[in-house]
């Protein structure tokens, strides 16, 4: 917290002046759109209550896109590098290429634990790395979205995965899917870096419970090194 | 002397009906944010609204911090100025760093209906005295400024709807503080 923000702010005594100065700037003239009123700057009484004075219109606030919305969504974890590259084709429309569509991915770090998002509680302006290893994107007129981040790790009774949420442009759910991986690359990655300490996965996509009916649409194709990074390319079909 | 270190707190509420252009881009944006994470927990068309999910579906207890994501990056073009709370000049001058967002109702077959609110926690203030509905303030901890009787510079601010005093630490005296600022009460806790 900055306090010091606030205890900069003008003691007044310092000016060495016993009279009290107009302190108009005091506050901030930055209003964020105020109600349009009728009024003039100091206001006008009538009766028992005061017009509110009128004030300039700025800072105008301009259409922002969620927090959500990121490139690279690696935050403040530590790991193998992995482009996660991802194309969107619409089985309705003979599998072309599925433009404009919402790509919504989470992973695990590298320990096995996903970003906190839970709760109700206060949350602060400055604080950006909560969601981290989670990011959004909009499928270019390829049909492809492309995250920068890491290579996840794995928490006990799962095999390593990526979560997809594929919404049409207009927010609409079109599959929530997970995409699996390459188990030689996971003994190769997890013998290694932050990601030794916790060992191999103790789940395969053989005896994972989600992957286990066959990974034949949820494989995603690897290229790259553990001291380059990996490059996930993956394609997703969806009834758009 | 102060009569204390307070917290303020407004909570803004946001529905159809807002019409500052602030107001409708959260409403907006936060109305699709929930449109789009509801649709895990509804498409067995059992449920439909945030209380209907949130009561019966463990998995949705994320969804407020999820639906929160879409209003974030409109919280910070605010600089850490409280909307709406002006003093006397009529110009916004409450600092806040914290605030809490809450799906008050959502219900994903009717957009109108979508309604949330943001809890803006200010940083602590000295409430120094209360005159004619206003509180005469100082922003930070003034107490000790105000006891060696020196020069403060304050601020008066109206008592209005939605705007609490949030917390408060009674007394002119110092004490070093645990923490940096004022928990809040009642709005911590889950509703």
């Amino acid at each position: 917290m900055e306090r010091k923000e606030f205890l900069r702010r003008g003691f007044l005594s310092a000016l060495g002046t016993s009279f009290v100065l107009p302190i108009v700037g005091a506050c901030s003239s930055d209003t964020v759109d105020p109600v349009s009123i009728t009024g003039n700057t100091t206001g006008s009484t009538t009766g028992s209550c005061t017009t509110t004075a009128t004030e300039t219109a700025g800072p105008f606030p301009t259409k922002t896109p969620s927090s959500l919305v990121l490139t690279d969504i690696t935050s403040d974890r530590s790991g193998t590098k992995l482009t996660v590259k991802i194309t969107i084709q619409n089985k309705n429309n003979s599998c072309a290429a599925l433009a404009n569509a919402i790509v919504d991915i989470w992973h695990c770090d590298a320990g096995g634990s996903y970003s906190e998002y839970g709760g109700t509680g206060m949350q602060s302006t400055n604080y950006t790395s909560v969601h981290f290893l989670r990011g959004r994107q909009t499928t270019d007129a390829n049909g492809l979205v492309t995250f920068t981040s890491i290579y996840p790790g794995w928490y006990s009774g799962r095999a390593p995965h990526i979560h997809a949420h594929i919404y049409s442009s207009s927010g609409t759910s079109l599959l929530v899917t997970q995409i699996a991986f390459d188990q030689t690359i996971n003994n190769t990655v997890y013998a290694q870096g932050v990601y030794k300490s916790h060992g191999l996965q103790d789940t395969t996509n053989s005896n994972d419970n989600v992957f286990s009916d066959g990974v034949g649409t949820e494989l995603a194709s690897f290229t790259g090194s553990v001291s380059d990074g990996y490059v996930l390319t993956h394609t997703i079909v969806v009834n758009g | 002397m102060a009569k204390g270190l307070i917290q303020l707190c407004y909570r803004k509420i946001i529905d159809v009906s807002s019409e500052k252009a602030w107001d409708k881009y959260v409403f907006e944006d936060t109305w699709m944010e929930f449109f789009m994470q509801a649709q895990t927990y509804t498409q067995d068309g059992k449920y439909h609204t945030f209380q209907e999910i949130s009561d019966n579906v463990p998995a949705a207890n994320g969804m407020t911090y999820m639906v929160s994501t879409a209003a974030i990056n409109y919280i910070r073009q605010l600089k850490d100025i409280v909307p709406d709370i002006a003093n006397v000049y009529g110009k916004l001058c409450l600092p806040f760093k914290r605030f809490k967002f809450e799906i008050i109702y959502s219900d994903v077959r009717d957009k109108t209906s979508h309604k949330v609110a943001i809890y803006f926690y200010s940083e602590p203030i000295t409430w120094i005295d209360t005159m004619d509905g206003k509180l005469l303030l100082a922003f930070g901890d003034q107490r000790e400024a105000l006891k060696c009787g020196q020069e403060v510079e304050t601020e008066l601010i109206s008592l209005q709807p939605y705007l609490n005093i949030s917390s408060v630490i009674l007394g002119s005296q110092s004490v070093e503080p645990k923490e940096d600022y004022l928990i809040a009460t009642s709005e911590n806790s889950r509703l």
